[in-house]
């Protein structure tokens, strides 16, 4: 390996990705189980980011934390939030990029940005983890079937069951109670995503998007929630190949730009 | 044996006792709190002596809401009293999840947790008694509810202000009546008579503070920024509601003017380095113990206005109280039309040259969010980085540090 490298780290609040870059481009990442302790999780991360490089940590040039764990990574030079990460990993992958739908573990953002990958407002959800990964995550256990499944099982459904309830613990009750009604799990699920979508575009709607939009975060793995939001938009969405290293990838690029700027 | 309730109704004994209030001024004068900032002291001083006079019970307490005019009970010489200030106090040492949680079992969660701490309060039996209330309406429809629910509680009478929304000649005799009545009756029901020179006298004491927050305000533009935006939005914000019509204010505001010319003769920020200047909307924040404002200063942001703290309402033409009362209430920016919220906004971000507004959105409080998304359109037309900080002023409980890090540290990142 020659040339610099600068790792981004995102400790969110279910997993937790380290990426490598180097001066062209994207080197290697790592993605994790954030798990009890934020701190480990970001030193395992980037430690499996940098096997898989067959890198040597001392050839890191600078190191920048994203994500709600941000302020546990005693080992990085700066923090940066994911709001501006997610935005900067979108427009470095898609350039055209005006607009991010970030859906992660414990909260979804929209935010909206220049031609320059800069942020120019946001929006997100309040403390509730309603419509976000976490919530996903329970329904899926509730409904007994993967979380990784329940995307293809939603494309599924020719319809979705209406679902009033967005407090996770209320959903919970409430798909337990149509399962018991003796409504099928895909309908359910196909339900349960158009209720998340309703609500993110809600969230669109009171802030001035633009085209291109970006899906990024874990959620948008989920190609059921993404085929909703694309109806919903009714726009091409861009889905980057792994989602989840998004905000990461950001703060790598802002490593680079850090030291590109002392030199 | 001492237990728990001995220890509680100790509690209880020592505030509902007026001499506390009278030991605790040497005491808190013993332990130099704020040597530096005499306005600060004088507040301390004031609130002591305002709860001892409630507790003594010689003049009558009359309870009120932050937007009613004290005026009128200086004018009378009754005690003002106001719960929602207090619960602010009760949040900012940490003892409001108590009373909220006790008020719970009385009141929907969705009423404003300033209100449910004060409920809470008088439920437990901590409150100096009313001998009348007195709410407006013009910020806050649920006040008048509230206080009407206190009414009952204490079997007090309960007078109510409800100003229109728009300001014009006819507003204004409707207000004048108002107020006329309101005062005629409060004299009738506390048996004290009117004495038209009193009340002028508090006017006039009203205005001298008013002309010591005037030329405060004007101070607060230097560079950098001489008083803590949290400053601004306790004690100062405390004291515009609470103080006017009395001596103390004006002691207060002049204080406070002079300490504050002191600091910038010498240069002194609040911060040890100013790279952002914010403008603070809404009239509170949260008082029990957060992280807002050091994070801002992490980032060398300093809250060099709040909303809270502008003057808004002219100088009161002392021969004509109800007029100048009048005109006090219906110039309220927060109250009335959003076009003269969104006026007074502009010239406070140009006045002080403000490079981001955060606009603190307390939950049960829908006459400051209403106009949020409006307000935030027109500041980010005019390249003005703006963010609603949802929260709550009084309830720890709906703190969320993670997320209102976030939203802080992006506002930061945007301005660059």
């Amino acid at each position: 390996m020659t040339g610099r490298v600068y790792a981004g780290i995102d400790v969110g609040s279910l997993s937790s990705e380290a990426v490598l870059v180097g001066d062209d481009g994207v080197l290697e990442y790592a993605i994790r189980n954030t798990g009890a302790n934020p701190q480990r999780a970001a030193r395992n991360c980037l430690e499996e980011a940098l096997n898989r490089a067959g890198i040597n940590e001392k050839a890191i040039s600078a190191i920048i934390a994203t994500g709600y764990g941000r302020i546990r990574v005693p080992f990085a030079q700066k923090q940066v939030t994911e709001i501006t990460c997610h935005a900067r990993g979108a427009h470095f992958l898609f350039p055209g990029t005006r607009t991010v739908v970030d859906i992660g573990g414990q909260d979804s953002k929209v935010i909206t940005l220049d031609d320059g990958g800069r942020v120019t407002d946001f929006m997100m959800n309040d403390k509730c983890a309603a419509g976000t990964g976490r919530f996903l995550e329970v329904m899926a256990a509730a409904l007994e079937t993967e979380l990784t499944d329940m995307g293809r099982r939603s494309l599924q459904a020719k319809k979705g069951v209406p679902i009033s309830s967005m407090c996770t613990v209320f959903a919970e009750s409430e798909v337990i109670s149509l399962i018991a009604e003796g409504y099928h799990e895909r309908e359910i699920i196909r339900g349960l995503h158009e209720a998340i979508c309703r609500r993110i575009f809600r969230m669109t709607k009171r802030l001035k998007i633009k085209e291109d939009i970006t899906f990024s975060g874990g959620v948008a793995k989920n190609q059921g929630i993404a085929e909703i939001l694309k109806s919903l938009f009714k726009t091409p969405i861009n889905i980057p190949e792994e989602p989840q290293i998004v905000g990461a990838l950001g703060a790598a690029l802002y490593a680079r730009d850090m030291v590109l700027k002392e030199r | 044996m001492w237990n728990k309730n001995n220890t509680s109704d100790l509690l209880k004994w020592l505030v509902h006792h007026p001499m506390t209030y009278r030991c605790l001024r040497p005491l808190l004068e013993l332990l130099h709190i704020r040597e530096d900032n005499a306005a600060y002291k004088t507040w301390i001083r004031f609130l002591l002596d305002i709860t001892h006079n409630a507790y003594l019970g010689e003049r009558p307490v009359i309870w009120m809401n932050a937007f009613a005019p004290s005026e009128i009970a200086y004018g009378l010489r009754a005690v003002p009293f106001m719960p929602e200030i207090i619960a602010s106090l009760v949040a900012y040492f940490g003892q409001s999840r108590g009373p909220i949680a006790l008020a719970d079992s009385q009141a929907s969660t969705d009423l404003c947790s300033f209100y449910r701490c004060a409920l809470g309060l008088v439920l437990d039996d901590y409150l100096p008694r009313p001998d009348l209330i007195i709410s407006s309406s013009h910020l806050c429809d649920g006040a008048n509810k509230f206080f009407h629910h206190l009414s009952q509680i204490y079997g007090c009478p309960h007078l109510m202000l409800d100003p229109p929304y728009n300001d014009g000649a006819s507003s204004r005799q409707y207000m004048i009546s108002q107020l006329k009545d309101t005062f005629g009756k409060t004299c009738e029901l506390l048996d004290l008579s009117l004495d038209q020179e009193r009340l002028s006298e508090a006017l006039n004491l009203s205005n001298q503070a008013r002309g010591y927050m005037e030329k405060l305000n004007r101070l607060r533009r230097s560079s950098p920024s001489p008083l803590p935006g949290s400053e601004g939005l306790s004690y100062l914000a405390g004291m515009s509601f609470y103080s006017l019509g009395s001596r103390w204010g004006v002691d207060f505001f002049k204080s406070l003017y002079h300490h504050l010319q002191d600091r910038i003769a010498k240069g002194q920020g609040y911060l040890p380095r100013e790279k952002y200047r914010l403008l603070w909307l809404h009239h509170i924040r949260p008082y029990y113990k957060n992280e807002i404002f050091e994070i801002l200063a992490e980032r060398e942001a300093a809250v060099s206005f709040e909303e809270a703290n502008y003057l808004y309402w002219p100088t009161l033409d002392s021969s004509d109280p109800w007029g100048a009362l009048t005109a006090k209430i219906l110039s309220n920016v927060w109250a009335g039309p959003l076009e003269r919220r969104i006026a007074a906004i502009w010239k406070m971000v140009k006045e002080y040259r403000i490079d981001g507004v955060i606009h603190f959105s307390h939950w049960g409080c829908r006459h400051s969010c209403g106009g949020a998304g409006v307000i935030g359109d027109l500041l980010k037309e005019r390249r003005i980085p703006y963010i609603v900080l949802p929260g709550d002023g009084a309830d720890a409980d709906n703190y969320s540090p993670g997320q209102t890090r976030t939203r802080l540290e992006a506002l930061m990142e945007m301005l660059g």
